[in-house]
């Protein structure tokens, strides 16, 4: 177990290595940053002096082996839009998008294992058909129509929730939160739902067919007939049984919920790290956009990591 | 084992048993299945046979009145005097016929994008499955790779990369390409990870090692025994990601690597359209999303019906 | 001193009977730096215009008024321009103001580094003559030099030299990238980039309070249905700019209000001059001049004004709009549409059946930037050319265009200096590395060339607009550019809010009254 957890590791830094690579070659194509960067009476020299300055006149290569040896030191390059370190920038804005992944995958998590564990149970009746349908609609539009119609319902017409924004938060050491202020839980809402609805309806979807499958097996048959309640059954056995694939699959959303932020956080003008990623496309800014995807790139090889080693552990016949 | 001619305990996959009876069987009792796949072939008519439906042909711009941009709906233009059923948009482009043209475009780039990310998906997660090790850790250490990208970033890298190489007049032809490729390499981690799953649990199966004992070559083992026994869930997701394909279009338009403006998708065309929603111009978005949400929700549910026939268990 | 001041702002908190309060803002785009020399950008200018102050600053009619200086004069012979500061003055932090931090302010500007260095092109040195006259020396007569000053913005070098800031920080991190000292009416509280920027009144300020504010909070909103959305349920006091469709509804809506105004900006399409083939081979066709009055010809501008624009913009004839300095009166119509003319042009051009080529253009740059270009499309299709809309966001434009990818693009311009030879000098003059830096299209004629260095240092006025006169003729006789319209100014505002609308776009808090 130790071996492999090493061997995981091992592979995890190879690939956060590729993934640098692959975002420096990319990076040439988003836009040319000096062109951002001065404004409309710059001269040529200036364009050119700027250029050799940020180090962009070398090979991209170069600029990679640059950037890894800075970044093991725990420096990320300063920000060609902000003109600040960017490890203190992503420090500022990642807190808010942690808590806004988290808050969408504790709803997507619930209400998709309480809405699947029901639909199987209801198989046929009306209010699991409802169910099913409702959410498949909340999927069937593109995130960023879902949160401008949210906006325009709850924040214009009716002016329950707030249009933008994290409310007040409140600072925690390093950490601001807006979990501790009613405008910060408020604030919250329609983003989450935003950015949590694709997930619960799939992790919903799961729960609901795999409970169907396992409510059919022998043991099921079995602990009926040895006189169990159906809740005990639903609830002991079943749901037990299908958490082994709704952890892989909410594992693997868990990224990508980090990765759709962006979209949300943009609808919303949510002060987290993809808004920050998007305005860093806009404006070229290319040590923001390594350092962003860098640390996706930790969270998801962690995650995925994380997954594995918990899908070892449940289904012991992927051991050997 | 004995040396009998059927190799292997099941002598058909369940898959194909079941499509010769059951699921049409099943189909004829499902109202919602039927709605479902008669909403998925008219739409599908529809944007196959636009050019013969559509009024108008809105890919043309030189048959285009400005003057007749944001008609309401069945109204007359206060200027021309014309009329459109379902109003026209900022270009006065008849919304009706931009939807069935939009929906031909959308229809493409889903099927292609998630034909191209089955493909892809189902022979490396096969691969990793069956023959693991260092091929099946390469395999999965890629699809980390490509997790990590967001589908906007990877169509971003590939728009770029096109535009590079391609000459100035091809451009607009090969943004759709380059959204095929792009929804469908963020796409294919999904069947890859699902195929590979069930492979390795159907690999410990005795059929297969009975296969594997008369001397059937791995890649038969995979297409003839394991390929058939997990193509119910990877068909499954392949209906979901068909909706997905045309939504994911839908979101990179709004963060601006979609389909051409001068050729809109459906997605382009809700992107458009989401710009008019506190000025009263309604019809711009309203329909092109009703179509979508139609036609998602129609493969979707197709879906769901179909995850349900395809499991025997089931029923 | 201090008593006097706050008796005038208790008078003007009296004259206006609604109490003061917290007003917030928002727009697009972050002020990215709260340093006044590192990024020459409306958003950054217009927002440091609150906090930093120069020696002269526009009035609510654009025009030059004394700020840090009370009075400037030309020095004999052209050598330069003398300017008397203004006394008692303050920064923020309790320094007195000086000549020696508008000749500290002169070199930090002026330095490689500073993105505004353009400005003291001309300047030779700058001479302290006392405590609170200076001289600034010019290699030429240069009649329009306070104009070009109005955004220089005046540092404090104590405080620069005390917290590290003396250089201009743009690769690396600076104290004054975050924080600010200015003599502006307005002190930096916090600053939080991307999130939250508060302002609140300088007790110390020298001038006659004339706002109600007393705590402005500015928040960027990127999407621009979120703003309107936060406009209409009332989170926000005032936005800018205004999507043009939604112009109509919040006008409509309770509460609030859209203030409707023109820019300086003026959109255009340029051409591909110099090039020898289109991107897709065959003869370039835009090298002749019937070819580009075609194209003026062809597009319906009245058209894209009433639908696209919604009535908000006015048609440009020339590369500056009406209210710049230098704008040429009788030459103030733009050809008329009139496809048949255009098809007529082309016809004698040798074009009878038309061509095919690409437009390039930007999606996120201008006011419904790609709307106006598919338009344009299709309005040149009608007349026979066939344009494939090449739509990129900003970031990839100005690459593209500086590679010579183009045939036919669209270009916004804003003069700087508020003046018509600000677009001569970089838009119509020869490419090199300092003049024509945004000829894209490579145009050249040797009578502009002459012409502009003669406009810079005319100083009799009637003199100079007979020659910029000349050149605006030019450029519309030779079709350089083919100007389509002068993008609006559109906030939204909450009722019972004043503010003043300046065409440089510059949002000035201390003209925000609450009524």
């Amino acid at each position: 177990m130790l071996s492999y957890i090493f061997r995981r590791i091992l592979q995890s830094v190879l690939v956060l290595l590729v993934v640098g690579l692959v975002a420096f070659a990319m990076f040439r194509f988003v836009g040319d940053p000096v062109e951002t960067m001065l404004g409309q009476e710059r001269t040529v020299e200036d364009i050119e002096r700027l250029r050799e300055n940020l180090g962009l006149n070398d090979p991209f290569f170069v600029q990679y082996w640059n950037f890894l040896v800075r970044a093991v030191q725990g420096d990320l390059g300063i920000s060609y839009r902000q003109g600040r370190p960017v490890a203190e920038i992503i420090a500022e804005r990642l807190p808010a998008t942690l808590e806004l992944a988290a808050v969408s995958g504790l709803f997507a998590l619930v209400f998709g294992i309480v809405f699947g564990v029901f639909t199987a149970i209801r198989r046929d009746g009306w209010a699991a058909n409802a169910i099913m349908t409702l959410s498949l609609i909340g999927v069937s539009l593109p995130t960023f129509l879902i949160g401008i119609l949210l906006i325009y319902v709850f924040a214009v017409e009716l002016s329950w929730l707030p249009s933008f924004g994290r409310g007040e938060v409140v600072q925690l050491g390093g950490w601001s939160t807006g979990f501790l202020t009613q405008s910060g839980l408020i604030a919250l809402i329609l983003p989450s739902i935003t950015l949590g609805l694709y997930q619960m309806t799939l992790i919903m979807r799961l729960v609901r067919s795999e409970m169907l499958e396992v409510l059919r097996q022998d043991y099921i048959r079995f602990a009926r007939a040895r006189g169990l309640s159906q809740k005990a059954i639903n609830f002991r056995h079943a749901l037990k049984n299908t958490l082994v694939p709704v952890i892989t699959v909410t594992g693997l959303q868990l990224g990508s919920i980090i990765a759709f932020a962006i979209i949300t956080e943009t609808v919303f003008q949510w002060p987290g790290v993809g808004l920050l990623f998007i305005n860093a496309i806009q404006f070229v800014d290319i040590p923001v956009m390594a350092a962003y995807l860098m640390l996706i790139s930790v969270m998801f090889v962690g995650i995925n990591l994380i997954v594995d080693l918990l899908y070892v552990a449940i289904d012991p016949r992927l051991r050997s | 084992m004995t040396d009998t001619p059927t190799p292997v305990t099941r002598p058909r996959s369940r898959l194909s048993l079941a499509w010769d009876s059951d699921v049409a069987h099943s189909f004829r009792r499902s109202p919602v299945a039927m709605v479902s796949a008669a909403v998925t072939v008219l739409l599908i008519l529809s944007a196959v046979f636009a050019p013969l439906i559509a009024p108008h042909d809105p890919f043309n711009p030189a048959t285009l009145n400005l003057m007749n941009g944001f008609t309401p709906p069945n109204a007359p233009n206060m200027f021309t005097g014309e009329s459109f059923l379902m109003g026209t948009d900022d270009q006065g482009r008849d919304v009706f016929s931009t939807i069935l043209y939009g929906l031909r475009i959308s229809l493409f780039v889903g099927f292609a994008a998630v034909g191209f990310a089955m493909v892809l998906g189902i022979t490396l997660g096969l691969i990793a499955g069956y023959v693991g090790g260092l091929v099946e850790t390469i395999i999965m250490r890629v699809a980390d790779v490509q997790l990590t990208f967001p589908a906007i970033l990877v169509a971003m890298l590939i728009f770029g990369i096109a535009k590079g190489i391609t000459p100035p007049e091809y451009r607009n032809d090969v943004a759709i390409w380059v959204l095929i490729i792009a929804i469908g390499l963020s796409d294919w981690v999904q069947f890859a990870r699902v195929v590979r799953g069930a492979t390795l649990v159907e690999k410990s199966k005795e059929y297969v090692a009975a296969a594997r004992l008369i001397g059937r070559s791995p890649a038969a083992i995979m297409l003839r025994h394991i390929l058939p026994n997990v193509l119910s869930p990877v068909l499954v997701i392949a209906t979901i990601s068909l909706a997905l394909a045309i939504i994911a279009e839908a979101t990179l338009s709004f963060l601006g690597v979609g389909a051409p403006p001068t050729e809109p998708s459906l997605g382009t065309l809700i992107r458009i359209g989401q710009g008019y929603l506190f000025s009263g111009e309604w019809w711009i978005l309203f329909f092109p999303a009703c179509t979508l949400l139609a036609l998602a929700l129609a493969v979707n549910l197709l879906g769901d019906w179909l995850r349900d026939a395809l499991n025997p268990r089931l029923r | 001193m201090t008593r006097l001041f706050a008796a005038a702002t208790l008078a003007a908190g009296l004259a206006f009977p609604a109490a003061a309060e917290t007003f917030r803002w928002s727009s697009t785009t972050d002020p990215s730096t709260m340093d006044p020399h590192a990024v020459s950008s409306t958003p950054v200018l217009g927002f440091l215009t609150n906090v930093y102050e120069g020696l002269v600053r526009r009035g609510r009619d654009m025009t030059i008024e004394p700020a840090l200086a009370t009075r400037w004069e030309p020095l004999p012979d052209g050598a330069g321009w003398r300017f008397y500061l203004r006394e008692g003055v303050t920064f923020h932090d309790g320094a007195a103001f000086t000549a020696e931090d508008v000749r500290f302010s002169y070199e930090r500007a002026a330095s490689e580094a500073s993105d505004v260095r353009s400005w003291f092109a001309p300047v030779s040195d700058l001479v302290v003559v006392d405590d609170y006259t200076v001289d600034i020396l010019t290699s030429t007569p240069q009649p329009i030099f306070p104009d070009s000053i109005a955004n220089w913005m005046m540092m404090d070098s104590g405080w620069a030299e005390a917290n590290g800031a003396v250089a201009v920080a743009r690769d690396a991190e600076n104290f004054a990238t975050l924080n600010a000292n200015g003599t502006g009416a307005f002190r930096l509280v916090s600053r939080q980039p991307d999130l939250e920027t508060v302002l609140e009144p300088f007790a110390g300020w020298w001038g006659e309070v004339e706002h109600t504010v007393t705590r402005a909070v500015f928040t960027p909103i990127q999407n621009p249905a979120t703003a309107v959305a936060a406009l209409l349920s009332g989170e926000i006091d005032m936005i800018n700019p205004v999507p043009v469709q939604d112009a109509e509804r919040i006008d409509a809506a309770d509460g609030t209000t859209v203030l409707r105004g023109i820019e300086t900006r003026v959109i255009m399409l340029g051409f591909a001059h110099d090039h020898a083939e289109l991107q897709g081979g065959g003869d370039n066709p835009f090298s002749d001049v019937r070819v580009r009055r075609a194209v003026a010809h062809a597009v319906n501008v009245p058209a894209i004004l009433q639908t696209i624009m919604r009535g908000s913009a006015e048609p440009a004839s020339q590369l500056v709009p009406p209210s710049a300095r230098g704008f040429s009166p009788a030459l103030d119509s733009r050809p008329a549409y009139d496809p048949e003319a255009a098809r007529a042009l082309l016809a004698e051009a040798g074009y009878p059946d038309g061509f095919a080529f690409s437009l390039s253009c930007t999606n996120d740059r201008y006011i419904n930037d790609e709307q106006v270009c598919q338009a344009v499309t299709g309005m040149l299709a009608q007349v026979g050319m066939t344009a494939t809309l090449e739509a990129m966001p900003v970031s990839n434009y100005w690459p593209e265009l500086r590679a010579d990818n183009f045939d036919m693009y669209l270009l916004g311009w804003s003069p700087g200096t508020f003046d018509a030879e600000h677009p001569l000098r970089f838009l119509v003059h020869t490419a090199g590395d300092r003049l024509g830096t945004w000829n894209f299209g490579g145009y050249t004629n040797p009578r502009i060339d002459e012409l502009l260095p003669m406009i810079q240092s005319e100083i009799d006025d009637t003199a100079r607009q007979a020659m910029l006169d000349e050149a605006a003729a030019t450029v519309q006789d030779d079709m350089v550019y083919v100007p389509l319209y002068v993008e609006p100014l559109l906030w939204g505002l909450r009722d019972g809010i004043e503010v003043t609308q300046r065409p440089d776009n510059f949002f000035v808090l201390r003209w925000v009254n609450h009524r």
